[in-house]
């Protein structure tokens, strides 16, 4: 009987242990083909074919109103979204990062103030206020990320403070500052490396919610009509009558390509969240 | 027949680290009106044997062996049946009020809730004798206080109230002296003492304080590295100890000189073998380390050491 | 305590609006177009008149004074493209949003936190799993994509539902008909983020000494979920659902524009193209204070939920 249970439950770990390798399987293999767009990608994403194609064999994915193919177009997009995505969230890491190692290591005065700053962030209606800022600007991804990695560190901050707070309790921390070391030689070498795991899964969840925003905010029309990127793919695919005249394949997989890379980065953020969570306790 | 017959109970946890035997062939009795105690250091796996009598303990635990009430093997029970048990049958006092009350509601709705859930009172009848249980305790005026506005010492007694509030048969006390400062200790001994009284039940109070044991209990059982080396009515464990671990942990008290016992604590994961104290024990043979000693009867109880 | 929460509120709708006050004097290009809209055409001597309403030649601290003047008498300026003043175009539009967010957003909290709760409860059932699975999508999913792949389906391929917004002439079963879809989309953007954070919640909080108390108090597995754990883990819910409201707001106004709904979303959109910036700093206004008074609105409410926070003050 005990044998029965241990086999069932070695064979669920194995499933689950399988199931947590689906998200990093997603995420390596859509870096892998932005990586490689130039190599996979069957034509130009400019070239001009007839337009309006049904997927076929010459055209695995279909073509758009200008001819161009949208298969080649979703590979090279996706090197404009995971760009946007990730430089928006590198950004607002560095900045949560640093106001919450020097808000909860210092405490006091400057906890306060950039707690404060913090608060009054979390209140900017966030996609808005960039609607409002890409339409007095001209339309760029760069843009567009920088913004977003200005807005969007409040969580971070918040979350690196209260782990900050926690650790700078901690018995080796208290040492390494009695030995003498300097309060930036402390944060960096002893409290940032013990803030990490709270800050990688929020980084994965950040570069998801920066390419839901890029997302939408190209499918406002305000990107750059230059670059492609998996929202103006359904942008133009919405405005210029692809949704309405029913043209699935138009729009259908730069969304699917979204769902699924988001949902990629959400199943490893889980993991790497839930990693520390149960512990035994005996006695 | 006992009223609480616990027979060769084992319980281990699958860890990342390896399997944690946490308690090894328990067997224990707690007769009817009896007041037994179960001593042992941090981390013996006292809490353990407590909770898997409750089956409380989570997912990851194995549990061996039978616990018996009133003709009733606990362990095969589902978790409905179980359900049911706890609180009317069996009562346990956790060791820390303050987190086990729930912070969102007055210590009142707390106590009156099992009335009202599983005695089917009303809730007027329910929270008459809530209150009545309550200022018994000594907490009149605080009936509609939250367990944030009320000392440990207070939240001890309310959750006193709360568990023995359906009149249970055994009342289960989990470290209940914990971090209290010298006066309190006396008075919460006294409140639970009380509780065992009124309801005509049975005690059995877990603590490492061998002083504590002695206050109260009846019969003590003293636990180390999740087995039971001793057994007996308190007065002959304590004045005449037949296990030198006994022996050490009363060496350890401050009146007797603050002596401590020797040696590292042992691993739960890879318990030593043979008699599970032999590498700290000062009379410690040869046979020690490779047999596992017996249970051999003393004049009150029994013993489980080659000597 | 809340006194100091709300002095907080104070100054970040201050800061907020100022910024609203300082992007078109600050933006590149001609302020006056700034303030106007692109492509707004008038004669030599409209243009002069409008300059002093505008008030563009005046010092800036005069400009920012009477900024926030009009914007106590509820001003927001004027539309030059849709001939109208912001503030009646917007109160003309906000019902119609209303109409989708207000329902959505209590049925997704109420839907959301339930699911959610069971979910974090009974993790390990493979209904809960599935269920989870669903939400999860849904969760990663653009609301506006969310949208069109319900409006193909079950609009362009089954017909169920009407392909275009709703009209202000239509009769109330005609309304609904066409509100079902979009509302159901929102509720379901809006339950996917409760549910997400409740079940993490629960999570947490069943671990907590209470929840084992509970149980050795001899309560069934329901009466600790509902009775014992869901009041504790629904309190941070309060609280981060306040902080989601701009997220679950602006999701609205993408949904709204896939519907071709007659509100807000669809002003923005509109505006867009024609660079309307009166209506589209009007708009951001507007979503500010609402995202401010729904925070105000939460701490609140946690004062009454929350014992210790109400005893404290």
């Amino acid at each position: 009987m005990a044998e029965v249970i241990r086999a069932l439950r070695s064979a669920e770990e194995k499933i689950r242990a399988r199931w947590s390798l689906l998200g990093p399987l997603i995420f390596s293999s859509f870096i892998l083909a932005a990586l490689l767009a130039d190599l996979i990608s069957p034509y130009d994403p400019w070239k001009r074919f007839n337009p309006y194609q049904m997927p076929g064999w010459e055209h695995l994915l279909g073509t758009n109103d200008m001819g161009h193919d949208i298969l080649s177009e979703l590979i090279f997009g996706s090197r404009v979204s995971l760009a946007v995505g990730f430089s928006a969230a590198i950004l607002s890491a560095t900045l949560g990062t640093a106001v919450g190692l020097f808000a909860g290591y210092f405490r006091g005065m400057a906890d306060e103030v950039l707690m404060g700053i913090t608060d009054i962030f979390l209140m900017i209606p966030q996609i808005p206020l960039i609607i409002v800022l890409a339409a007095f600007l001209r339309p760029s991804f760069w843009l567009m990320a920088l913004l977003m990695g200005l807005l969007w560190w409040t969580a971070l901050a918040r979350i690196v403070r209260s782990r900050t707070l926690q650790v700078r309790e901690m018995g080796f921390v208290a040492g390494a500052k009695a030995i003498g070391f300097s309060d930036n030689h402390v944060i960096f070498s002893d409290v940032l490396p013990n803030t990490l795991y709270v800050i990688a899964p929020k980084f994965m969840l950040t570069v998801a919610s920066a390419m839901i925003a890029e997302a939408s905010i190209s499918f406002l029309g305000l990107s750059d009509p230059s670059m492609k990127s998996w929202g103006t793919m359904i942008s133009y695919a919405f405005s210029r009558g692809g949704f309405i005249n029913g043209m699935w394949w138009w729009y259908l997989p730069p969304g699917l390509c979204i769902t699924v890379f988001v949902l990629s980065l959400v199943m490893m953020a889980g993991i790497l969240e839930e990693r520390d969570i149960e512990p035994v306790k005996v006695d | 027949m006992a009223l609480l017959d616990i027979r060769n109970l084992s319980v281990s946890f699958e860890t990342p680290q390896g399997l944690v035997k946490a308690a090894t062939q328990v067997s224990l009795a707690l007769e009817y009106n009896e007041t037994l105690a179960l001593v042992g250091e941090t981390g013996c796996g006292k809490s353990v044997v407590v909770n898997a009598i409750m089956k409380l303990l989570p997912a990851n635990a194995k549990v061996d062996g039978r616990v018996i009430y009133r003709g009733r093997d606990l362990l095969s029970l589902d978790e409905k049946e179980m359900a049911r048990i706890r609180g009317q049958d069996i009562a346990i006092i956790f060791q820390n009020p303050s987190l086990a009350l729930n912070p969102v509601y007055k210590i009142s709705e707390q106590v009156s809730e099992s009335m009202i859930l599983k005695k089917r009172s009303s809730r007027s009848r329910a929270e008459e004798i809530s209150s009545q249980l309550l200022q018994r305790l000594g907490l009149k005026g605080r009936e509609s206080s939250y367990p944030f506005q009320l000392s440990g010492g207070m939240n001890q007694r309310a959750m006193i109230a709360c568990s023995v509030v359906l009149g249970p048969k055994i009342i289960i006390a989990d470290e209940p002296t914990k971090g209290l400062d010298q006066s309190m200790v006396g008075q919460v001994l006294g409140e639970i003492r009380k509780a065992k009284e009124v309801n005509g039940a049975s005690l059995l109070l877990i603590t490492h304080d061998m002083e504590v044991a002695r206050q109260i209990s009846d019969k003590v059982a003293v636990m180390y590295c999740g087995e039971v080396m001793e057994v007996g009515k308190t007065e002959e464990v304590l004045q005449a100890p037949s296990h030198p671990y006994t022996q050490a942990l009363l060496d350890s008290l401050p009146e007797r000189g603050f002596l401590p016992i020797p040696g590292p604590s042992p691993s739960m994961i890879d318990p030593p073998e043979g008699c599970r104290f032999h590498p700290r024990c000062p009379w410690r043979r040869d046979l020690c380390s490779i047999e596992r000693p017996v249970q051999k009867s003393t004049t009150t109880g029994w013993v489980r050491c080659c000597r | 305590m809340l006194w100091g929460k709300t002095a907080r509120y104070a100054i970040a709708f201050f800061l907020i609006i100022s910024l609203n006050f300082a992007i078109p004097r600050a933006m590149p290009g001609d302020t006056l177009t700034n303030l106007m809209g692109e492509d707004v055409h008038l004669s030599e001597d409209a243009m002069l008149e409008l300059k002093a309403k505008v008030g563009v030649d005046q010092p800036i601290h005069i400009q920012f004074l009477n900024y926030w003047r009009d914007l106590f008498h509820l001003d927001l300026g004027y539309s030059y493209h849709l001939h109208a003043p912001v503030s009646s175009l917007i109160r003309e539009r906000i019902k119609w949003t209303m109409l989708l967010v207000a329902p959505s957003i209590i049925m997704g909290a109420f839907v959301g936190t339930l699911l959610g709760a069971l979910a974090g409860w009974r993790r390990k059932e493979a209904k809960s799993r599935l269920q989870t699975t669903g939400f999860l999508l849904i969760y990663c999913t653009p609301p506006y994509f969310l949208s069109m792949l319900a409006l193909y389906f079950l609009g362009f391929e089954l017909g169920w539902f009407p392909l275009k917004g709703f009209y202000q002439s239509g009769t109330i079963g005609d309304i609904a008909h066409h509100l079902f879809l979009p509302v159901l989309i929102m509720t379901l953007f809006s339950a996917s983020r409760n549910y997400m954070i409740m079940r993490g919640s629960v999570i947490q909080e069943r671990q907590m000494l209470y929840a084992s108390y509970a149980r050795a108090k001899g309560l069934s597995s329901d009466q600790i979920l509902f009775r014992h754990i869901f009041k504790n883990a629904a309190l941070p819910i309060i609280t981060l659902v306040a902080l989601d409201f701009g997220f679950i707001f602006s999701g609205a106004l993408f949904i709204e524009i896939v519907f071709s709904m007659h509100g807000m979303g669809n002003l923005i959109y509109d505006s867009l193209l024609c660079r309307d910036y009166p209506v589209l700093q009007g708009t951001f206004a507007v979503i500010t204070i609402m995202v401010i008074l729904a925070n105000l609105l939460a701490d609140w409410t946690y004062g009454l939920v929350d014992p210790r926070v109400r005893w404290q003050r």
